[in-house]
């Protein structure tokens, strides 16, 4: 799955329109979704976007191999060009300070971020915005920091009065392939740490059922060990299982000595 | 959404981030230079960003960021029981790397950091300051304990300031351990006697399987002779040996290849060791599911994971036999669990 956080409706709709999302009423926030993705409007400061990003995350939790981008637009210096899709590498909240791991090649500039609490009308050294750090803070609770990424799209110098409506709209739709790339970059990097299919990992669990737990750790990495060492050979576990103990354990012993021969 | 392209490989190093504090440190601009391209991120401490929570070793692996730090409180750690002192009753391991650019299987360093990145002190200096006080009597120092210091050499010329700062204290003994195939640092220096360098040897099919990004079993072999040559005093390690179905042929034939170019008499010892880790290491591979060697069902006695005896003492016992026919026992050291 996909996760597509943006604070404004205006960040959205460019967004919802490109990937041909619907509409979902499941949470009390804006969300659209299809079948991979998911986008949700947090709204506006860290604490909406905390509590907007957790409740969706606690709903539908991340699993291995999702990831998570908030695009958005910034206010930053006058050496960054209005229009100008940033990639972030570090966040700066008061004296804290955040790093997402980017770890695919790419043609974005990176910058650093800054994340405030208001309308920034006073020239700083950085862009800055106001949810990254409050999602970066609720994101890393369910991602590791390669699944997630922060693009922001500078949208005035300072001078946040300047903004609209329909000119946040045209910055996102002007990066929206910026962000199919971003997408597949992000997804090339994602490590697979699920060794085995539902279907093994249900017969798995039934099987450790009948051992007990120091038994069933046993087991389960005698299967890892099968599994890395022989990625395309199939897992044979359909054993009658002996209803005395003794046997039981003499089962588990030949299992153990079969899968890692 | 389709994957129509998939990018290229990711720069080594493409992001350095640097401690405040060293902008300005020689070694720090140095670097800069060589990796003119990369993302230059200043930090304020290098824990920052090594020790940040929600890392990915597996993921960050084939994508490593330098960090550059200023190495704060001690140098030097004593040495383990899973290393040999060579009897030196003084004996440290430096640490003035952290994480390697290596990428091995069997590595304890997996378990042991929470980041696959590489960590480099540039003040190194500080390091031979505390080795000082110990230097009125013989002490042993290994270079390359939590890292390949030669593998980033042309990056940090630790091994060099090692190799001089050896040469002028006549009660340092350094082991430079390593499977780097880059031996330009011992070509400026003179051959020390109280300098070893270690190269660890393995099958090339074991090299392909588990020790990525590092070089095969010929350049490293080119490199021994290459050291022996130049006058440098070199052992060789089969260490850790990793037990596989094909054991019987790859290991003996590994012995027959080393010594079919490399002449007996040259080297001073041969290291012969079978896997071993400490259990809680052994946990966190386990939790990175990335290779087999995590896996293998090891006894664990005393916390320390190893082959269970029998297959221990088959692997040396097999390799002894096969060794002692080009080299005497006495010059042969074997790693075993005291039992």
């Amino acid at each position: 799955m996909i996760y597509l956080i943006t604070a404004l409706d205006a960040e959205a709709k460019p967004l919802w329109d490109h990937y041909r999302l619907k509409r979902d009423s499941s949470l009390p926030y804006t969300l659209y979704r299809n079948d991979e993705m998911t986008l949700l409007v947090g709204g506006i400061g860290k604490a909406n976007t905390m509590m907007a990003l957790s409740a969706l995350l606690g709903w539908r939790i991340p699993e291995t191999g999702d990831i998570l981008i908030n695009i958005g637009i910034c206010g930053a210096p006058s050496e960054y060009t209005i229009g100008e899709a940033l990639l972030i590498h570090q966040i700066f909240e008061g004296e804290r300070r955040y790093y997402p791991d980017i770890l695919y090649p790419h043609t974005l500039r990176e910058s650093s971020l800054v994340c405030i609490n208001s309308p920034q009308s006073i020239v700083r050294d950085y862009p800055v915005d106001m949810e990254s750090s409050a999602l970066f803070q609720a994101a890393s609770r369910f991602f590791k920091l390669h699944q997630m990424a922060f693009i922001k799209i500078v949208s005035d110098h300072f001078t946040p009065e300047s903004v609209t409506k329909e000119g946040a709209m045209d910055l996102v739709r002007s990066h929206v392939k910026t962000l199919d790339e971003l997408i597949r970059n992000l997804q090339s990097v994602q490590v697979d740490s699920l060794l085995f299919t539902s279907e093994e990992r249900q017969k798995i669990d039934a099987l450790k059922g009948h051992f007990t737990k120091s038994q069933g750790d046993a087991l389960e990495d005698a299967l890892n060990y099968f599994r890395l060492k022989n990625p395309e050979q199939s897992l044979k576990i359909d054993h009658d299982i002996p209803h005395s103990k003794r046997e039981r354990s003499q089962l588990l012993e030949t299992l153990i000595i079969a899968l890692t021969a | 959404m389709k994957h129509s392209s998939l990018p290229s490989q990711p720069k080594l190093f493409s992001h350095l981030y640097i401690e405040r504090g060293i902008l300005e440190h020689p070694q720090t601009q140095m670097i800069r230079v060589k990796f003119s391209d990369s993302q230059v991120i200043v930090i304020e401490h290098y824990k920052e960003v090594f020790n940040r929570s929600a890392q990915s070793f597996a993921a960050q692996s084939s994508a490593k960021k330098l960090i550059l730090a200023r190495k704060e409180g001690k140098f030097l750690h004593e040495g383990s029981q899973y290393s040999d002192g060579f009897g030196i009753k003084q004996f440290f391991y430096a640490s003035s790397v952290m994480g390697c650019l290596y990428d091995c299987d069997y590595c304890y360093l997996q378990g042991l950091y929470p980041s696959a990145n590489t960590v480099l002190f540039v003040n190194l200096e500080d390091a031979f300051e505390q080795l000082t006080p110990y230097l009125g009597e013989d002490t042993l120092v290994a270079t390359s304990y939590d890292t390949d210091t030669m593998a980033i050499e042309s990056l940090t010329h630790q091994t060099k300031s090692w190799l001089d700062f050896a040469a002028q204290n006549e009660k340092l003994h350094l082991e430079i351990r390593t499977k780097s195939a880059n031996i330009k640092a011992l070509k400026n220096n003179i051959p020390n006697d109280r300098v070893t360098l270690a190269w660890t040897l393995s099958p090339q099919e074991i090299i392909d399987r588990y020790e990525h990004a590092t070089p095969s079993l010929q350049k490293r072999l080119s490199a021994v002779r290459e050291a022996i040559q130049l006058g440098w005093k070199v052992r060789l390690c089969i260490d850790p040996v990793i037990y596989t179905e094909n054991f019987d042929s790859l290991y003996p034939q590994l012995i027959e290849t080393i010594f079919a170019t490399i002449d007996p008499e040259s080297i001073e010892h041969l290291t012969l060791g079978s896997f071993r880790m400490s259990q809680s290491h052994l946990r966190s591979l386990k939790k990175l599911r990335r290779s087999d060697v995590a896996f293998f069902p090891y006894t664990v006695k005393d916390e320390m994971a190893t082959y269970p005896e029998t297959v221990e003492s088959y692997i040396l016992e097999t390799l002894l036999a096969k060794a002692t026919q080009y080299l005497p026992q006495e010059r042969i050291r074997t790693w075993q669990r005291q039992s």
